[in-house]
């Protein structure tokens, strides 16, 4: 199956820049205020030569872009644009040097507010534990081999299916956001539905965690980030998955065991949390 | 030879090919044809410097064709953009596989050295026949013309560890290690328009 499109050079004369034509090629997934999500194709095949090297040829990328606000200034637009796609990447970069697993960088048009990464092969820890899909969760299924979940009955089943138990799918979260607290980089967002399992390339090996969506990230080594970033997760798990207290029970364990000395500090910052809310003045 | 259409490319930069040639014996003469094809006046300095419109690239310093494949796709974007911080859309692949933002350190890295046998030579143009263009490739460098996936015996870990930073083991097993430290050389290079 090609997902690159046939396209011909006259054809494309309507878009004007490369990163422009590479958008109008792709399949659009979903679209939220800030940005929207394609799957695109970053790198035909060889059209001659041997073929090649690497299992990479044929992989996609996911392409976010950050489109033209009518309702900013062009200006502040375009800086701001430019400043979040630019802060993405290097959050990304971070994560990656720390040893944290996130889908790599892929492109960069700053111009364009263009972030193109890797496509992970998976789905998302909310689809997994039943939370129901976010919508976006189907489209990428109907590209699994012709494979269709229906988004009622998911749960356990689905996480068989990467031959993983909800226990352990919890220690990693636990184990892969300390790892990036420990970085001291702050995800800003994390939720359930940022985070997603990469379905095993060998039927014995152990899927991995990878934590996604870095647009609300920052670099801080304040305590106080960190409960809040937790805290935020928290919430999430409450909200979105009823009865869930013993799992964000463990994915806490699994950050303490990971965190080590730091967890003390942390902790006890996140009990303040809870009982303020993660603003921590309310002073105007 | 490789050769690639990408369609979403301007058309005088669509194709491009790229040839690994190892056991290439002529390295220091290459280097300073093109050092001297640079400042020849006249018609005989621009055939001079057609003969030479490649990309001559360290082979040992390129992981993965897709590595080179980031740096080219980069190297078109900044041509079309008109934000090319080099003189040449060749030079500036050189300049997108460096991680720093030194243009000379970046040519003395990732070019033909008098000490490399080893080399990637890369063309980007408009479409025109495979043939034509490595038979130019050939005439230039006397090596091995050899299949990319050569490329995977060739690679030298600890000198792309070194000028990408990566101390540290990634993973115990050492092809994740490997697997890892390839998408930090990866993500370096496509995010080279972000200063780090």
């Amino acid at each position: 199956m090609t997902l690159y499109p046939v396209l011909y050079h006259s054809n494309m004369s309507e878009f004007n820049t490369p990163t422009q034509r590479i958008i109008a090629a792709a399949t659009l997934i979903s679209q939220g205020a800030e940005a929207k999500v394609y799957k695109a194709e970053l790198h035909p095949p060889a059209i001659s030569g041997s073929t090649s090297d690497e299992g990479y040829e044929s992989e996609p990328v996911l392409i976010k872009h950050r489109f033209n606000k009518q309702y900013r200034h062009p200006t502040l637009d375009a800086s701001l644009t430019k400043s979040r796609v630019a802060g993405e990447a290097r959050a990304i970069n971070k994560c990656l040097r720390a040893g944290v697993n996130v889908p790599g960088v892929r492109m960069v048009d700053l111009q364009e507010g263009v972030l193109g990464i890797q496509w992970i092969d998976g789905q998302s820890i909310r689809f997994l534990l039943g939370g129901g899909a976010e919508g976006e969760e189907e489209v990428e299924e109907v590209d699994d081999d012709g494979f269709e979940e229906d988004a009622t009955e998911s749960n356990e089943d689905s996480l068989k299916e990467y031959n993983i138990t909800q226990d352990d799918t919890m220690q990693l979260i636990g184990k892969e956001i300390a790892k990036m607290h420990k970085a001291d980089i702050i995800h800003g967002d994390l939720t359930t539905s940022n985070m997603m399992l990469r379905r095993p390339s060998a039927s014995d090996q152990v899927p991995e965690l990878v934590l996604i969506d870095f647009g609300l990230s920052y670099t801080s080594s304040l305590v106080e980030d960190k409960a809040v970033d937790l805290y935020v997760l928290e919430r999430a798990f409450a909200s979105t998955h009823p009865a869930s207290e013993s799992l964000f029970g463990t994915v806490m364990k699994a950050y303490e065991k990971e965190a080590g000395k730091e967890w003390k500090t942390i902790g006890r910052r996140l009990d303040d949390v809870r009982l303020r809310g993660r603003k921590r003045s309310m002073i105007g | 030879m490789q050769s690639y259409d990408y369609p979403h490319f301007p058309d005088y930069a669509s194709n491009f090919h790229f040839a690994l040639f190892t056991n290439v014996s002529n390295a220091a003469d290459l280097r300073n044809r093109l050092v001297q094809a640079s400042t020849m006046q006249g018609e005989e300095g621009e055939a001079e410097r057609q003969a030479v419109d490649f990309a001559f690239i360290e082979a040992t310093l390129i992981c993965s064709s897709l590595h080179l494949r980031s740096a080219i796709l980069n190297s078109v974007l900044s041509q079309s953009q008109g934000t090319l911080r080099t003189k040449t859309v060749h030079s500036e692949i050189l300049w997108n596989l460096n991680p720093t933002n030194n243009i000379s350190d970046a040519i003395r890295r990732y070019g033909v050295s008098p000490s490399t046998t080893s080399l990637i030579v890369v063309r980007i143009g408009p479409p025109s026949p495979p043939s034509t263009i490595q038979a130019q490739m050939q005439e230039v460098v006397s090596g091995t013309l050899s299949p990319i996936s050569e490329l995977k015996n060739i690679t030298d870990w600890a000198k792309v560890r070194k000028y990408h930073k990566i101390g540290q083991k990634m993973d115990k097993d050492p092809i994740k290690d490997t697997q890892k430290a390839h998408e930090i050389v990866l993500s370096t290079v496509a995010m080279k328009s972000v200063v780090v």
